[in-house]
């Protein structure tokens, strides 16, 4: 350790820090209140609602049973309608970690990252995002994405809200199930950091017995099926 | 009879079910640290109070997503410090160092003559300031890395980088408060 570093370390145990405050005591006593609703989370109550009144009557039928149970959780990624799409302000980016080489992002992600092995595609940027233990692969540019591959593995990582206008299509294709979201807006939230981001455009979500993968580019439901069954 | 203290994987496997007594139990082991990561990056002990504590609840309700076998400290860390992080670009500011050091004591031997003692303290001062003229991603990783004494993994993690960004950023704080060290002494 060279004389800076020495310095430094020895500066960090003479510093004055505040006193700790007692946060077990704080946090207990937060806990206990049970966790805060979101300001989203009232309309999404009563859309569920009225969603259960809808699948109620579709549960009765025994095909369209897990079709339903699957729109409502993929994996990773849990789908609320709600009315109305909350306001959100200011510009919002959807951060995607820290860029890796895809050998360190299979390491720290500890799934095996796929792929997509289409003729043509170049080789993906690679991002890990370790709060949420999500895998990227950014085809493009940030500021010109022209395709995104996520994988995550965490479950409830993800919720998406979406309102009558995004047109969601169950989808299935070998191990893979899942809903192509279509139209309209919707608006993805990460319960660990409350954030939101508004997502114009189309978006496949799918998950197979371990992974979700949510493939967002401008193309149409069959390519992105293309690029989701071409993942090695 | 009195049962064995619980290990840190038994609670949190417990905290996983829902018991928050043994939350509260692993928030009491890491609040310090959790604490002074948060006050180092924002510089205000309210905003790192808030910052801390707010991560602890929302860790609470991820630790189903908290893999079993990794390293708790440095995932608690990482929500933590991106919920301080936060806070600070909210409020549109440098996270600089508010820090004092407190009046040097040497960990053993006599007490220092007062002319060591001042130039210790003037010392601790310049490397405070020359701390605060570094970018926000420089002076992150050296406060983690040196000031907090985390590993270079536990760096990485608690600010979600790659060790390899962690060791390039602190080649090149450590060569900028060189500089601004030497500079100092002209």
């Amino acid at each position: 350790m060279s004389e800076l570093e020495l310095a430094l370390t020895n500066l960090g145990r003479e510093l004055d820090y505040p006193e700790t405050p007692d946060l077990a005591g704080a946090v207990r006593e937060r806990l206990a209140e049970g966790p805060q609703p979101a300001v989203w989370r009232r309309p999404v109550v009563i859309a569920l609602a009225a969603l259960l009144v809808a699948v109620a009557a579709v549960m009765a039928v025994p095909q369209a049973r897990s079709q339903v149970l699957d729109w409502l959780g993929i994996g990773s990624v849990t789908l609320h309608y709600v009315d109305d799409l909350p306001k959100i302000e200011g510009r919002q980016e959807f951060e995607l970690g820290a860029r890796v080489p895809i050998a360190e992002a299979r390491e720290r992600a500890q799934f095996p990252v796929l792929l997509p092995t289409l003729d043509g595609l170049e080789r993906p940027a690679v991002y890990y995002r370790g709060d949420i233990g999500m895998v990227s692969l950014l085809y493009g540019t940030e500021d010109e994405p022209r395709l995104l591959v996520s994988e995550i593995v965490s479950p409830g990582a993800i919720d998406k809200l979406l309102t009558s206008q995004t047109d969601v299509e169950p989808v299935r294709s070998g191990e893979w199930s899942g809903a192509w979201l279509s139209g309209g807006q919707h608006i993805l939230f990460l319960p660990v950091q409350d954030q939101m981001l508004r997502l114009v455009g189309s978006v496949l979500v799918v998950h197979n017995s371990s992974t979700t993968v949510r493939i967002e580019a401008a193309v149409s439901k069959d390519e992105a099926l293309r690029i989701l069954r071409s993942l090695k | 009879m009195v049962g064995r203290p619980l290990t840190e994987a038994e609670l949190v496997e417990r905290a996983r079910r829902g018991d928050q007594d043994a939350y509260g139990e692993l928030v009491h082991a890491y609040q310090g640290i959790a604490f002074r990561t948060a006050y180092l990056l924002t510089g205000n002990a309210a905003e790192a109070e808030d910052a801390a504590q707010e991560g602890f609840v929302k860790a609470f309700y991820a630790l189903r997503r908290f893999r079993r076998g990794a390293e708790l400290r440095p995932w608690l860390l990482r929500i933590v410090a991106n919920e301080a992080r936060n806070r600070r670009r909210s409020a549109g500011r440098r996270g600089k160092l508010a820090l004092r050091a407190a009046a040097a004591v040497p960990s053993g031997g006599a007490a220092p003559s007062p002319e060591h003692s001042l130039l210790d303290a003037e010392r601790s001062r310049r490397l405070v300031a020359a701390l605060n003229d570094l970018r926000d991603e420089e002076r992150e990783v050296v406060a983690c890395r040196y000031l907090l004494e985390l590993s270079e993994d536990e760096t990485a993690e608690t600010l979600d980088l790659r060790k390899g960004t962690v060791k390039s950023r602190l080649s090149r704080a450590l060569a900028h408060l060189r500089e601004r060290m030497e500079v100092d002494d002209v």
